[in-house]
């Protein structure tokens, strides 16, 4: 699925053409695009990889900003590149398709797809024609991705992914703007060794802190606690931080492919949540429970017997917290009852955290150690 | 019987103070620098939260009122003013910033903490930031609730402050402010909260890390030049240049501008600004920077103003923007060479 633009490009074109959208692009032609260098072979060579999303949907019509996708034709690669012509003055890019097929429906992604992307992103991090790569995602489950790839691809490259709200078709659609930024800082020098990145609606954030915080405002993404690296302005890319926390090249997951992961889920905990989903969990053969903890991080009685059991079975505990905000600490209650903090990481990137930490081992104070550092 | 038990007790008594006076000796020493603020303010009763002029709290006080202190650091204590932090001037900062040097050149002290009032205790973190060559932690502090309240924050504040001041993670991270449990970067932090405790914050970039209860933690390193990477030297300095801020706001016009001018400003920063005071003013010889009053963004840098010859402010706020050009004043006029300063400080 790796096509080179540089040889390709007048067939791709005809494709494209071929192709036509059911509505076009609600792209403003008042301006024109700015021309294009003749000399590229100073850009840097970009990947643009699509794992699909809302950014790769069409609706209807272009009022339609909720029930798209399902019914008409996705957005291929080659036509964000025949829409965004801009693209072509700020990298020399290659498309590649990494969609699931059509037939399966959004959000149908399994572990053997981020399988596949992260050995395919392991591969192009080492291909030295390679600068940076851009991948779109859905936007509902992106964080979670670019989490496993901060973890699993060993890179310095800039990997940037890009999602929109609002489909490729939508009135005001944010997916133009959002594409164009994430290209420019997958091709920034300043984007190197900050890890997987995510760049929408100007914002750069890392792939550890950034979640999905609105359903359909174009600001959804912020940063949890801690906040963005940096912007994606129009006079420049500009960072003023950079993470502390492993990753890539500091990540002892690095570099190894995972073709299945231990089992591990997450248990809610509310008023009177019961003990009997934790204990189907263990039955299920689960080797981590994450539990999404009320306040700073408690689980009801229930739960706490449930947890207990599942403990006596090997099954390694992770505390989380609802609170969306601030860090689940090490208390010398919890040393007692064997519960692993998870510091401020969201539930459903505890679990990936652990997923990977149990695929090395089981010992507690080892599982302490890697969510102290990642 | 007795005796016997008399003597143990005396037996360990001498070793609980040898073991007391040994964990003194081999614990980091911080120096504080005291300057006044809320912290520092008593209120006429426990339920005074806003008129708390009252009385001021001694460094002494300070430090009898917190004994948990001891027991992480070895505190030194200089008090360099103890006013409102609306009183702050640039001859006290001097003093502060030539006070910090010498204190963090000793090897027995780790760190440094100013207590501060909150209003400008921004504007000092980032001077500080730009003026303090050290690689040591140094961290601003204060409080919301004057020290004689119920439910004051200063005492957690102030032992947060001192943890992270003694803290190897901190080494590097530039000047830092330390309220509410959060360890904020001093260049890219505000008031955003006239009496809340939550007050300090970073808008877009948030918070380093946190001082929590486990332990002291960071997820962020700041990028923007500062402390041991700093240019700016203020050993030798007795003042600094004037440098004056303009509103604006609807049919604002070129009055202040010129006054400021007038005044002998060598400097001034814009939220706006009328076009043809500015131009009269660099016809002096005065260099503009262009902020924004909105609180958050980067003023970015375009042709039109490149062409203009007004300086960008990237993303600091006008006060903060007041502060890099008075310092960048005392090495340059050149409008091209404050810009650079201004990207990357």
């Amino acid at each position: 699925m790796n096509r080179s633009l540089g040889t390709k490009w007048p067939a791709l074109l005809a494709a494209a053409l071929l192709a036509q959208p059911v509505v076009a692009q609600e792209i403003p032609k008042y301006a024109p695009p700015p021309a294009v260098p003749a000399d590229k072979s100073a850009l840097p060579n970009i990947v643009l990889m699509s794992m699909g999303g809302t950014i790769a949907s069409r609706g209807g019509d272009r009022l339609n900003i909720t029930n798209y996708g399902r019914g008409f034709p996705r957005v291929n690669p080659e036509d964000w590149y025949q829409d965004l012509p801009e693209l072509q003055g700020i990298a020399n890019l290659t498309l590649e398709d990494q969609r699931a097929p059509e037939n399966r429906p959004s959000g149908s992604e399994t572990h053997e797809d981020f399988a596949r992307v992260a050995k395919r992103l392991s591969e192009l991090a080492a291909d030295p024609r390679v600068d940076g790569v851009v991948v779109t995602h859905g936007t509902n489950t992106m964080a979670e991705t670019a989490y496993y790839m901060s973890l699993a691809v060993n890179t310095d490259k800039p990997i940037v992914f890009v999602g929109s709200q609002r489909p490729w078709t939508g009135l005001s659609g944010d997916g133009p703007r959002n594409l164009y930024d994430a290209v420019r800082v997958a091709a920034s020098k300043q984007a190197w060794g900050k890890g997987v990145l995510h760049c929408m609606n100007q914002f750069i954030h890392t792939a550890r802190d950034v979640d999905k915080t609105s359903a359909y405002r174009v600001d959804t993404f912020r940063g949890v606690d801690v906040g963005a690296l940096g912007f994606a302005d129009p006079d420049k890319v500009v960072f003023y931080r950079e993470p502390v926390r492993r990753h890539t090249t500091t990540s002892e997951f690095a570099g190894h492919d995972y073709p299945s992961l231990p089992k591990v889920e997450v248990a809610f905990a509310y008023r009177d949540a019961p003990a009997y989903l934790i204990d189907a969990m263990v039955a299920n053969g689960v080797k981590g429970i994450v539990i999404e903890g009320t306040g700073a991080g408690s689980a009801t009685t229930g739960q706490t017997e449930a947890i207990k059991r599942a403990q006596e079975k090997g099954v390694v505990v992770v505390m989380t917290a609802r609170t969306q905000g601030g860090r689940v600490q090490d208390t010398p209650r919890r040393r007692e009852a064997n519960i692993v903090p998870g510091d401020n990481l969201l539930p459903e990137k505890a679990r990936i955290l652990l997923q990977l930490a149990l695929s090395k081992t089981t010992e507690l104070a080892e599982i302490k150690r890697i969510f102290d550092e990642y | 019987m007795r005796l016997c038990h008399s003597f143990a007790s005396v037996f360990a008594l001498c070793v609980l103070q040898v073991a007391l006076a040994h964990a003194h000796v081999s614990l980091p020493g911080v120096a504080m620098f005291t300057t006044g603020g809320t912290i520092q303010s008593k209120g006429a009763d426990r339920q005074k939260l806003m008129e708390y002029n009252s009385g001021r709290v001694t460094p002494r006080e300070l430090l009898e009122d917190l004994p948990e202190l001891k027991q992480i650091a070895n505190v030194t204590v200089t008090e360099i003013s103890n006013i409102g932090s609306g009183g702050m001037t640039s001859d006290l900062e001097l003093k502060l910033a030539k006070a910090i040097n010498a204190e963090l050149a000793k090897p027995e002290v780790v760190g440094a903490v100013v207590t501060h009032g909150t209003g400008t205790l921004e504007e000092t973190a980032y001077f500080l930031n730009l003026v303090v060559h050290s690689d040591k932690p140094v961290v601003v502090v204060g409080a919301m609730r004057p020290f004689t309240a119920v439910s004051r924050d200063g005492p957690f504040n102030l032992y947060n402050a001192v943890r992270v001041a003694t803290s190897p993670r901190a080494r590097g991270m530039g000047v830092l402010i330390v309220l509410n449990d959060e360890i904020n970067a001093a260049r890219d932090t505000t008031k955003t909260n006239t009496y809340r405790m939550e007050t300090f914050v970073a808008r877009d970039l948030g918070p380093l890390g946190y001082a929590d209860s486990d332990r002291v933690v960071f997820y962020r390193r700041p990028l923007y030049r500062h402390t041991a990477k700093s240019e700016f030297d203020v050993s030798a300095l007795t003042a600094l240049p004037r440098v004056d801020v303009t509103y604006a706001y609807q049919e604002s016009d070129g009055i202040a501008i010129d006054a400021f001018v007038g005044a002998g400003a060598k400097g001034v920063v814009l939220t706006g600004g009328d076009a043809d005071a500015v131009k009269r003013g660099q016809a002096k010889g005065v260099v503009f920077v262009q902020s924004d009053r909105k609180g958050a963004g980067r003023v970015v840098t375009s042709q039109r103003q490149l062409e203009r010859g007004v300086v960008t402010a990237d993303n600091l706020p006008p006060h903060k923007a007041r502060i890099l050009l008075r310092l960048a004043l005392t090495k340059t006029t050149d409008p091209l060479e404050i810009q650079r300063m201004f990207n990357e400080y």
